[in-house]
Formats: C-alpha cells, structure tokens, sequence
C-alpha cells in the first residue's frame, strides 16, 4: 500500500484563552497542540506519551473532527479531512472508520443506558438498525471485546460493571462498526493492574485480528511497552522525540523522554535506581518558554537552549529527536 | 441463544428504574411527608364533592354570618353565610388548577430555553440568558398585579400570566444542568460517533436534565400556588371562582378581622401553607435522591461501630501500629447475608516504616485503612480483631478516645479527596478549616503561620494558600491533603491511593515528597495502591490482600523475588516491566470475587491457576514461611512442605 494510511502535517490548535485586559489587543492564546507531524500504517499501533496537559487528548480531538484545527492538515487514506464538517465526515465514512476510547470508562457511558442501548447506538445513529445482521454485530462486539457470553450483560446498567468491564462495552460500542483506526486515550489509566494488562491485550488482538491500527494515547509509557510499533514523545503540544519502541525505551536521545523513562516504576526491588524527578509541572501553554520549550525543566540544558528552537533531527530512520545536545 | 437479544429489547427498564428511584425515595423522611401532605389535599380537591356538606359557593343562611366553628360549620361561616369548610373544599380546586396549569407552562418555556441555552450555546445562549437577566430582575408581583389588571380577570388568564412568567429560575437551573451533562464524555463519545443534535438531546442530555427539571417543577408549582393567593388577596382573582386566596381576600376586605371570625383567614392560610410546605419538603426529599452530593471529605462523621466478641486479649508487640486479625463486615437491612469485606487480616508498622498495602479494586483495602481509624460508614462493623495504637487497644477505645488519636496519633488522606476539596474556599482556608476542627483549642493568631509552614512541608509556595482548587494541578491538590492529614503532628499516616490519577512524573513527585516527610518527620506509612512498581519502588514491607483476605504480607524483596501466592505471582505477570520490554502481559482471568457472594474454599479458586481439588473446599489458613514474618494464604505452601 503506497498511500499513506494517516498522514499529519504542521498540526496546530490554538484556543483563545480571553484577553489579558479590555485593553489588551491581542487575545492570548493556550497553544494546545503546537505543530505536530507524524504518520501512521494501516494496523500500526503508536503510543503518543505525555504529562497531563501536553495536548495528547487536544491532538485526538483534531483527528477525530471534534475540534477543527488552526493550522496543518490531516489526511486519511490519502484523503485530506483537515476541514469537513460533521455531515462530510459522515457522508466519507469517517464517522465509522475512525471510533475512539476515551481515557474514564466511568465517563464515557452514560448512567441511564443500558449495557445494549449502549452498544447498539452507534448502528442506530448510522441507520444500521434494520440490518439483517445487527444483532450478530452486536454479538459479536461484545464478544471481541471479551464481554461474554454478550446477553449476560446486555440488560445491564453501566454502574452494575467493574472499571474493566465497562472500559470493554466502551470498546464494544467502537468494534460495532468495524472501525478502521482506534484512537484511545489513556484507556487503562482507571483501570486496575490484573484488568489493564485484559484490555492491552484485547487492543493488541484486535490488531491483529480486525487490521485495526491504533493510537495509544497515555502518560504511562510502562504500559504500552510491548505492544506499540512505536512512540512519540510529546511536550507542551509538540512531538519532541519519536522512534520504534524498542529504539526510544533503549536508547532514548532527549533529556525529556530520559526522565520520563526513569520514573516509570520498576517492578523489583533490587533494581531501584536513581531517577530524573522533573520539578514543578508541565509549563502553562499559554506562554511557551523561549527557545527550546523544555529548557526551564530540562535538567541538562546550556545556555543556548533558551534561544534556539531545535529542529526535528533524524538520527536513524526510524528515530528522531529535537535537542540542541544532539546537533552536531 | 440467539433470542436473546430480541426478547431484551422489549424489556422496559423504566419499571425497573422506578423501583430503584423509590426505593431510595423512601428512605427520606420529609421527602415521603411532603408526598403524603400533597396527596391529602389533591384527593381532597378531586372528591370535593363527597366531602363539602354544602354545595359550591352555597350560601347556608344570610343569618349566618361569621358563625363560628361548630358542628354543623367545621370551619364555621363565612360573611356570606357560606360554610368556610366547603369553601375551602373547592377552593383547593381552584388553587390547585392554578397551581399545576402555571408551573406546566413555566416549566415548559423555562426547561426549553434553560436546553437551548446550555446546547447550543453562542448567540442563542447570549440572547436567552440576556432576556431571562432582564426577568429576574423585574419583580414578578408588580408585572402580574399590571398585567391581570390590564386584562380581564378571568381564570385562564390568571394561569397565563403567572406560568408566562415564572419560568426563570427553571431556564437557569436547566440550562447549568445541560451544560454540566454536555461536557461529559459520553456526549463527547456520542459525537464521535456521529450522532446527531436531536439524537444527542433525547438520548443523553434529557434524561439527566430531567431529575433536576422534576425538583424545579414542585417549587415552581408552589410558587405559582403563592402568586396566585397574592393576586386573589389584591382582589384580582377571578370573581366567579373562589380560591383559598379569594376567600382570604373576601375575608379581609368585609371586615372579619372585626368581627373576631378568625376561622375566615385561618384555614384558607392553613390551606396554602399546608400545599406549600408539602412541595416544599417533597422537593427537598426528590432533590436528595436525584441530586446526591459525594460527602467523602475529611469531615467525615465517624460512628461508633465496633462490634468485639468476649475473647482471650491477645498480647500486642512492640509496633506503632497493629492490627490483628481484624475482620470486617457490611451489614444490610435486606436480610441478606453481610459481606465479608476484610477477614483476618494482620500487619504491624514500626516507626519510619513505609508499608504497601496492594490489591485490585474492591479487595478491601479502603475498608481496612478506615476501620484502623473506625471511621467506617454505618454499615461497616469491625466484628473481629484488634487495632493497637502504642500499644492501646483502639477498638476498645470510646469515641472521645478514639477521637483524641485521629489525626494527631493516625492521620488518612482520603482516596479521591483530591476532586472532593470545596470548590468555593481557598485551599489555605480549607487546610486552616482541618487544624480547627481537629485542635480546636488551636490559637486562632497562630493558624495562618500554621497553614504556611504546612503547605511549605509539602511544596507548595506561601502565595498560593489563597488560591483555589481549580487553580491547582491534580499534584498540587494532592500535596494539599497530604498537608491538611499532616495538620496535628501524626506518628502514622495512610495514604489510599493518592497517586492513581496522576500522571507518572507527578507519582514520582508524591512519592519523592511522601519520602523526603518520612525521613524528616519520622513518619510511618501505610500507602495504598494497586501500583506494584510503585511499591517496588519505595515501600518496606508489603501486604498483597485478595477479596477481603491476606494474599501473602512480606518484605519487599521476598514479595517480588520470592513470592510464594499465586496471585501474587501472576499479579507481578500481569504488571508491564520496561526492563523487559518485550514481555507479554499476562491478564488473570475472571474477577474478584464479590464479597456477599464468596466461593468456598480459597477466594482466589475461580482465578487461580494453580487450583486443586483441596482449594475448593477448604479455606486455606495463613501459613508463617521462615521466621522474617513471611505469611501466605495458599495450599500449595502445606503441601511443598
Ligand atoms: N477547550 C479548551 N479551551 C481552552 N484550553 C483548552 C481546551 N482544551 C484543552 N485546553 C488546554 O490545552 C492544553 C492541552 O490539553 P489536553 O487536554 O490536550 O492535555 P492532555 O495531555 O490530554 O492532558 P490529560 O492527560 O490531563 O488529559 C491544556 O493546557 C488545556 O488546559
Ligand atoms: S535543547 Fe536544551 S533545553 Fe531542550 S532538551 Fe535539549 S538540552 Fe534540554
Ligand atoms: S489455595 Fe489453591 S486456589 Fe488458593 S491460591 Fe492456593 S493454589 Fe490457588
Ligand atoms: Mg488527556
């Protein structure tokens, strides 16, 4: 396949964040997502990490239409959809082939539905209702999703499910239109540990079964480790390093994703090791620090940092990273 | 089974919904009295007939005038000679009528403008909020009294004119209500997907504006009931009716003050109070059920609930803190077995001890952490076991006692206090709020130096004491009741939970700090996660616990290189480790189990996939491995040895 399956380019969303005073003349604005280029293969997984804040949920957003973009383009299957409204995007499909996951599966569902007024909705927005198959669908759903046997659950009101298993009628409700592309945000983070490692591995089964290519959306890199291709690194809305997983968790090249890394917490005991604890938080995007956006917390910054903006460098192929200490 | 799926759907959850929504409605008590004061006088409206002894504005007797309260007249007479009783008797038509036909109208325009409003939002929401601004401020009587006078006074116009314009607080109410279920995620969802407007409104937004409408529609129906009385006492009523407000007027205005009739005013005026106060209380009751705050702050009442069985004293060590064989149930009133939710479950924690408490959601471990300081909810019963504090019993304490070492001897931060901070008080008042309540002698000029020196222990600067929650990050929030838990100088500390929502940089931050207290205070503490990394990362000892009971309780080391409970063993599988990348994730199938409902035997049994026939029938005891007080819950471990 030569088309590119997801192609961003120069993404950008800025909200306006109200004026500073009446007089001001300018608004100022919460640089959400600040220029941001990658692509995605059909059935690939890449996992977008980030602190709270950074702009992995805004970037979702864009791509799944729900905010439209300041700047940049976004192109699916060779199509540009930077721009369509809700009824373009139905009327392309998209509504079907890209489905999200959001990050609180005691959020998502909505209190009054039952488990099958949930997952039948979106056959219903569709006018996929009277199809001779809709309740196989359905089945079946539920059943990829590891939500078996399916009726035992369909009467059933979301706050008579656990986190997981309300997360997996969440996923239930994207497989029932066979989704082309899965956009998760932090779909385990409220999950527990026996339970997560259930919905990581239905994810990547769903990969391999369904074709489907997903975009893990999360602040814990632990948790995708095995299972995404790859995996960008974002701070204060930009990609600051992006590589195949193996590469980045080895070797990573910015100072951002070596602390990020060193945080992550070690299941043993005997290798507890020093980490990079980061002060403070992410920065307020409404004023992005001069020159290198990360330098106010980068451990290892030099003075330059805090003029020149560093470019994307490409270290290998499949690795790139943006850091002034890497220019050479 | 096939058939499923179409038998399903012609099930009507809303009966079901119903019995839920009363069951609950039941159980408060103004609510079910407001519902019986309103049914009286509805059925006294509708059976009018039946009961007045006179007919409709029937006048007994001109001679009769003013008569007063006898058998005959009940209410005695009015200054038509008409019996005030029957009077009333359909009055509560009138008023009624007026009532519900006005409060259908306001509730109408108000819930559509207050939904379009918060939908759509934009101009459409400018325009209405503008318009609804302007009404407030207008009082509502003047207008009435210009309008009604200005028209003829008829009935129906009456109902126009107080429905047309009683419908503010209605579009205002309705309109935060619909933003609130707007911006949650599963509209969010329902717009991924490609629903549409209409879709959206009927399926998600509706049905959770409603509650809200519901409680709005009885208040407005007593204000109408109010404003209707207002305007028949201004002798603005409708003359060819009578209403409890026109008798009122009647009454006033042909001299029953002067005559000493007080039955003519009275039992109208009873009649109105009595329908206003029972919407009123109905309101109240309907807004508890449907509108239930979370009440899980620090201030939590504490209940006396401890339930000990007459036993041998066991003999406490030398620890901080103890707990032996602590067991705990829920009770209920449906006459169903209690669940189990903690059973004999014991660790001790030393001075400067950091002790991970481990298990998946609903194990129990909130519960424990609670009943070590009996703050259960009512429900909750320590009904076995000992707590030891220094070495003093804590569950024999009183609750004067008990009360003198909460927060000063043990302290909890609460899990998901962090989102239950009070949105409308600056943090650094919250936090002076906790030392008053817990040190109420506490000089008063010696709190605001206090509140510093607490936020400063955990981060946070001076100058942001006067901030409030929203302007704080979910870290700083959670540095904040670490401070608050910190207020009264405490030897232990329980953390439940407090990094689970936080990003893993900010975890690190919490644990750095958590640390950093512990080294300079001497603290010890008991944190409790569902993290295993987390507890690798920093904890002495661990206690994993499994549907109520103790897994396996180790050192840290032993816990992750030799384990000896399955679960503990698959719980480490199941946790992603980067140090081995490529490792697959293994998840435990199945679910813990529920606690009103445990399986015989071992609770792990149905999960476990070392199972054997002896698991299913005999409830494994705690098994003490070596002498460095090991301690596993698990056949396997009799039968290795
Ligand atoms: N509708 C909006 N209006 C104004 N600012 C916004 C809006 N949505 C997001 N932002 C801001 O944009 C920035 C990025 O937000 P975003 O939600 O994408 O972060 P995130 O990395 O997903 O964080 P989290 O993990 O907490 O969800 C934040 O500073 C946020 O406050
Ligand atoms: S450019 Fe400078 S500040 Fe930015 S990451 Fe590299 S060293 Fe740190
Ligand atoms: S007792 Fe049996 S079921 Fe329970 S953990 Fe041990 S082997 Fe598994
Ligand atoms: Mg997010």
């Amino acid at each position: 396949m030569s088309k590119k399956f997801l192609e961003v380019r120069g993404l950008k969303k800025y909200f306006e964040a109200g004026r500073p005073s009446f007089f001001a003349k300018d608004p100022r604005n919460v640089h959400a997502v600040d220029g941001v280029d990658f692509t995605l293969r059909r059935s690939e997984v890449i996992a977008l990490v980030g602190e709270s804040g950074c702009g992995k949920s805004t970037l979702a957003l864009l791509l799944m239409g729900l905010e439209n973009p300041t700047a940049g383009s976004i192109k699916f299957e060779g199509m540009d959809i930077t721009h369509l409204n809700d009824g373009e995007r139905k009327s392309h499909d998209l509504r079907r082939k890209i489905q999200m996951v959001f990050q609180d599966p005691y959020e998502s569902l909505n209190p009054t539905q039952t488990i099958e007024e949930i997952v039948t909705e979106p056959l219903l927005v569709h006018g996929m209702m009277n199809t001779p198959d809709r309740d196989e669908r359905v089945q079946k759903a539920m059943e990829d999703a590891g939500l078996k046997p399916a009726d035992v659950y369909l009467r059933r009101y979301p706050h008579e499910l656990s986190g997981g298993q309300r997360q997996r009628v969440v996923i239930a409700a994207a497989l029932v239109l066979e989704p082309e592309l899965i956009l998760a945000d932090e779909p385990v983070s409220m999950l527990d540990v026996s339970i997560r490692a259930e919905v990581i591995n239905l994810l990547a089964e769903l990969r391999i079964k369904r074709q489907i290519a997903v975009i893990f959306i999360t602040h814990d890199l632990g948790s995708v480790g095995f299972f995404a291709d790859r995996v960008a690194v974002m701070y204060l809305g930009r990609i600051v390093e992006i590589g195949s997983m193996l590469e980045v968790l080895e070797n990573p090249k910015h100072p951002y994703t070596k602390a990020l890394i060193s945080v992550i917490p070690v299941p043993n005991p005997r290798l507890r090791h020093e980490r990079i604890i980061l002060q403070g938080e992410t920065p307020n995007p409404i004023n992005i620090p001069s020159g290198c956006r990360f330098h106010p917390r980068c451990p290892v910054a030099i003075a330059s940092c805090a003029l020149s903006d560093p470019p994307m460098l490409s270290l290998n192929k499949s690795h790139q990273a943006a850091c002034l200490l890497l220019v050479k | 089974m096939q058939t499923t799926l179409q038998t399903v759907e012609r099930s009507n959850p809303l009966g079901v919904r119903f019995l839920g929504f009363w069951n609950t409605f039941k159980k408060s008590r103004t609510g079910v009295l407001g519902l019986v004061m309103l049914t009286v006088i509805i059925l006294v409206a509708i059976f009018a007939p039946l009961l007045a002894p006179y007919g409709r504005l029937e006048t007994v007797s001109i001679s009769d005038i003013y008569k007063p309260p006898s058998a005959l007249h009940l209410f005695g007479t009015d200054d038509a000679g008409q019996d005030v009783f029957s009077n009333f008797v359909f009055g509560a038509r009138v008023s009624l009528t007026v009532g519900f036909f006005a409060a259908f109208i306001s509730i109408i325009i108000g819930g559509t403008f207050g939904l379009v409003a918060g939908f759509f939002g934009g101009r459409w929401e400018n325009f209405i909020m503008r318009f609804t601004d302007i009404m407030l401020v207008i009082p509502d009587l003047p207008l009435m009294v210009v309008i009604v006078a200005l028209t003829k006074p008829s009935l129906l116009n009456i109902i126009f004119v107080i429905g047309l314009l009683g419908w503010t607080t209605t579009a205002r109410v309705v309109r935060s209500q619909t933003l609130a279920v707007k911006s949650r995620k599963f509209v969010l969802r329902a717009r991924a997907i490609g629903a549409s407007r209409g879709h959206i409104i009927s399926r998600h937004i509706l049905p959770l504006v409603m509650p809200i409408l519901v409680v709005q529609a009885v208040l407005v129906i007593s204000l109408a009931i109010l404003n209707e009385s207002a305007l028949s006492f201004l002798g603005l009523g409708d003359p060819t009716t009578l209403s409890w407000g026109q008798m009122l007027n009647y009454a006033f205005g042909r001299g029953a003050m002067s005559a000493g009739a007080w039955w003519a005013l009275v039992f109208p005026g009873f009649g109105i109070v009595w329908v206003v106060l029972g919407l009123t209380l109905l309101g109240q009751g309907l807004e508890q059920v449907l509108n239930p705050r979370l009440d899980t702050h620090h201030l939590m009442p504490s209940r006396p609930v401890v339930q000990n069985e007459a036993r041998a004293k066991p003999v406490p060590s030398q620890a901080l803190l103890e707990a032996l064989n602590l067991s705990i149930h829920y009770v209920n009133d449906e006459g169903r077995a209690p669940a189990r939710a903690v059973e004999n479950v014991s660790f001790t924690l030393n001075e400067g001890e950091l002790l991970g408490l481990v298990g998946e959601s609903g194990c129990g471990k909130t519960t424990l952490m609670l009943a070590l300081l009996r703050l259960l909810p009512s429900a909750g019963q320590i009904v076995d076991g000992r707590v030891y504090f220094h070495g003093r019993d804590l569950t024999a304490l009183s609750e004067v006692e008990m009360n003198e070492i909460r927060w000063s001897g043990i302290s909890i931060v609460f899990q998901g206090a962090m989102n239950a901070l009070n949105p409308v008080r600056t943090v650094g008042d919250q936090i002076a709020e906790a030392i008053i309540k817990h040190i109420p002698l506490y000089p008063r000029e010696g709190i605001p130096a206090r509140v510093t020196e607490l936020l400063d222990l955990v981060g946070i600067a001076a100058d942001q004491r006067d901030h409030f929650p929203h302007q704080y990050s979910g870290g700083m929030r959670q540095r904040a009741l670490i401070a608050m838990a910190l207020a009264c100088n405490p030897q232990v500390i329980i953390a439940d939970e407090p990094t689970t929502a936080l990003d893993v940089m900010i975890q690190a931050q919490i644990l750095e700090l958590l640390d950093l207290l512990r080294k300079k205070l001497g603290l010890a503490i008991v944190f409790v996660t569902h993290d295993l990394g987390i507890v690798a990362e920093m904890c002495d000892k661990v206690l994993v616990m499994y549907g109520g009971v103790t897994a396996e309780y180790a050192n840290v080391d032993v816990i992750y290189n030799d384990s000896q409970h399955p679960y503990t063993q698959e719980l480490l599988k199941a946790f992603p480790d980067l140090t081995k990348p490529k490792k697959k994730l293994t998840s435990i199938p199945g679910y813990p189990p529920r606690l009103d409902a445990l399986p015989a035997g071992c609770r792990f049994a149905p999960r476990c996939p070392a199972v054997f026939d002896r698991c299913h029938a005999e409830e494994p005891s705690l098994h003490q491995i070596g002498n460095d007080g090991h301690i596993a819950s698990c056949h396997l471990i009799e039968r290795t040895r």
